[in-house]
């Protein structure tokens, strides 16, 4: 039935080719690994100092 | 970046005169790698140096042969070679001033290594006053900034040249870059300038007795920082411009590429005090402030971060790639010119990481004069820098010398760049880690008495002597591939590769060429960040110190 084909959902996953998703997640990973380092030398400087 | 007065080729003429620079830079590579090599062999304990030869005199080799003399000659023969390249040739005036620049520093450069190697010059790579070098090794770096001086307004000659022009014009990236980075290097270089000049020539000579040490290492830290940068900058024009048109992409933002130079220039140079951040004689607001202004030259560099990730990520797509990471695989993995500068870029990240704790005030306490900065200037700049450095010769020493990058050199590049990666991770690794245990830079090797904790560090001092000889294979392997591209690889045509940006409609705001401006802040910043300070130097110094020769 034409009714229930309308109200099915077709998930249809277009990927924008100018999407820069990647980028954004790679940002974030380079952000996190700063602030682990930093972190972690931060440690050390309370436990010694 | 339209530009009419770009042709397809360097020069010839100005090609001769990069090549020049080129030939100083890769002899300096050979020796200073060789000492390098002595020392990470010596400080592991297992081996002596024959003849006398102190492990100090060669650490000086290693320090002012690699950080002055092959960096400052690259440089100024790469910013030579894209400056004529998208400028168009240099004129006579401007090719001459290039010449008189590369003889003077040359001829500095002959003067302070004869200095070394006499062993009358062992005051290690930042001179450190108290120690007092011979004379002429003061006047040979001096010339050496001269010279660089003199190379750097053909640069300058030539920008100024191509906007009378091309008025209302963007100036073309690359030249631009270059601009910015001899203008950084001038401003820079004042500080060295004047140490050498005011305190330290005087003083060898005997005309003073004494030398005020703060103020000496106040105006060699004033150049020390911005220095780290003018390495830098070059690798990053060759990351903005080069790679994206490498890999077949587009550069993510012309504007954007400006921007973060422009705040290269801005914040590179009042930042000094982070390298004397444990020094007395400097009130620790001062200190504070240069703190900050050190965590503002972060951004550019992770605006540089996001804007590479942008290009590969639009490039991937471009060509099919989905997911979030599916684009990585697109990237050109067979090619030289962009998988060693691409090793360049991951090692900054390690690097910058270390470089952000380094800055932060207290916690400098932890790293200071560890080896663990000996480990972090080793990623900076012998390996973030030097890989792309090497990058860029795979295509810019064939482009000069009208030759080409054969397959079995490309594979060789690529086989250099992982040696590379692979000593270094071994050498730096070990300094990062020894360093946070204590261990000491600078120092030959030494068992401290049978202290314990000394007895520590040895195990990673071997480590680093591994690391050490494999680099030297790099070495090795990257002197026979110049020799290669410069004499014996076939005729033929190569690309200098010029990328074109996303936003090629959008032109550049004209402000980042107004250089009052930029200038101006710069000025203001370095007014602001070191006038009371200086001054405080001067009028409450402690009695100057006479010179010393521990060698």
């Amino acid at each position: 039935m034409a009714k229930t084909e309308l109200s099915r959902k077709t998930k249809t996953e277009i990927e924008d080719s100018s999407s820069l998703k990647g980028t954004l997640a790679s940002v974030f990973l380079l952000g996190f690994f700063l602030i682990i380092t930093w972190v972690g030398v931060y440690l050390l400087f309370i436990s010694r100092f | 970046m339209f530009n009419p007065s770009a042709k397809l080729k360097v020069d010839p003429r100005d090609g001769k005169l990069a090549m020049a620079h080129f030939f100083v830079a890769f002899t300096a590579l050979a020796i200073g790698g060789l000492a390098g090599l002595l020392q990470t062999l010596v400080r592991s304990g297992k081996f002596e140096l024959p003849a006398g030869i102190g492990y100090y005199q060669i650490l000086t080799v290693h320090g002012v042969v690699l950080g002055l003399v092959l960096t400052t000659f690259f440089i100024m023969g790469f910013q030579l070679a894209a400056t004529s390249k998208t400028s168009g040739a240099l004129t006579n005036k401007q090719r001459i001033a290039g010449w008189i620049g590369f003889w003077l520093m040359t001829a500095g450069t002959v003067l302070a290594a004869v200095m070394i190697l006499l062993n009358e010059a062992t005051v290690l790579y930042t001179f450190y006053a108290p120690l007092q070098a011979h004379a002429l090794y003061y006047i040979g770096l001096t010339l050496v900034i001269v010279g660089s001086w003199i190379d750097g307004a053909a640069i300058i000659m030539k920008y100024a040249e191509w906007r009378r022009k091309n008025p209302g014009q963007p100036s073309p990236l690359l030249t631009f870059m270059s601009l910015v980075n001899t203008m950084m290097w001038i401003v820079a270089t004042i500080g060295v300038a004047s140490t050498v000049l005011f305190q330290l020539l005087p003083w060898s000579l005997g005309f003073v007795e004494t030398v005020n040490i703060g103020v000496s290492r106040t105006l060699f830290w004033y150049f020390g920082h911005p220095l780290v940068y003018f390495w830098l900058l070059p690798a990053y024009m060759a990351w903005y411009v080069v790679i994206p048109k490498v890999i077949g992409g587009k550069i993510f933002s012309d504007s954007l590429a400006r921007l973060s130079f422009i705040l290269f220039l801005l914040f590179s140079i009042p930042v000094g005090f982070h390298h004397q951040l444990m020094e007395p004689g400097i009130d620790p607001a001062w200190k504070f402030l240069q703190v900050i202004l050190t965590f503002l030259v972060v951004i550019p560099s992770l605006m540089t971060a996001f804007s590479l990730f942008a290009t590969f990520e639009s490039f991937g797509r471009s060509k099919g790639a989905t997911g979030l990471f599916g684009w990585v695989k697109k990237l050109p993995w067979g090619d030289a010119r962009f998988v060693v500068p691409f090793i360049g870029m991951v090692a900054f990240i390690p690097a910058g990481a270390g470089g952000i704790v380094n800055a932060s005030h207290q916690m400098n306490q932890v790293v200071h004069n560890t080896i663990w900065v000996t480990g972090h200037f080793h990623l900076t700049v012998a390996t973030s820098v030097m890989l792309t450095f090497f990058g860029i010769s795979y295509w810019l020493i064939p482009h000069l010398t009208g030759r080409t990058l054969t397959k079995a050199m490309n594979k060789l590049g690529i086989i250099q760049a992982v040696i590379w990666s692979i000593g270094m991770t071994f050498m730096s690794g070990a300094m990062h880690a020894v360093g946070l245990l204590g261990a000491p830079r600078r120092s030959s090797y030494s068992e401290y008495g049978g202290a314990a904790q000394a007895a520590e560090w040895i195990p990673y001092q071997i480590a680093q002597a591994i690391g050490g000889s494999i680099l030297f294979i790099g070495i090795i392997l990257m002197i026979y591939i110049f020799i290669n591209l410069a004499f014996f690889a076939p005729k033929g045509e190569q690309e200098f590769p010029v990328g074109e940006a996303a936003d090629e409609a959008e032109k550049a705001p004209m402000v980042f060429e107004n250089w009052k401006l930029w200038l101006g802040i710069t000025v203001v910043l370095i007014l602001f960040a070191y006038t009371i300070p200086f001054i405080d130097l001067i009028q409450n110094a402690p009695p100057g110190a006479k010179g010393y020769k521990l060698w």
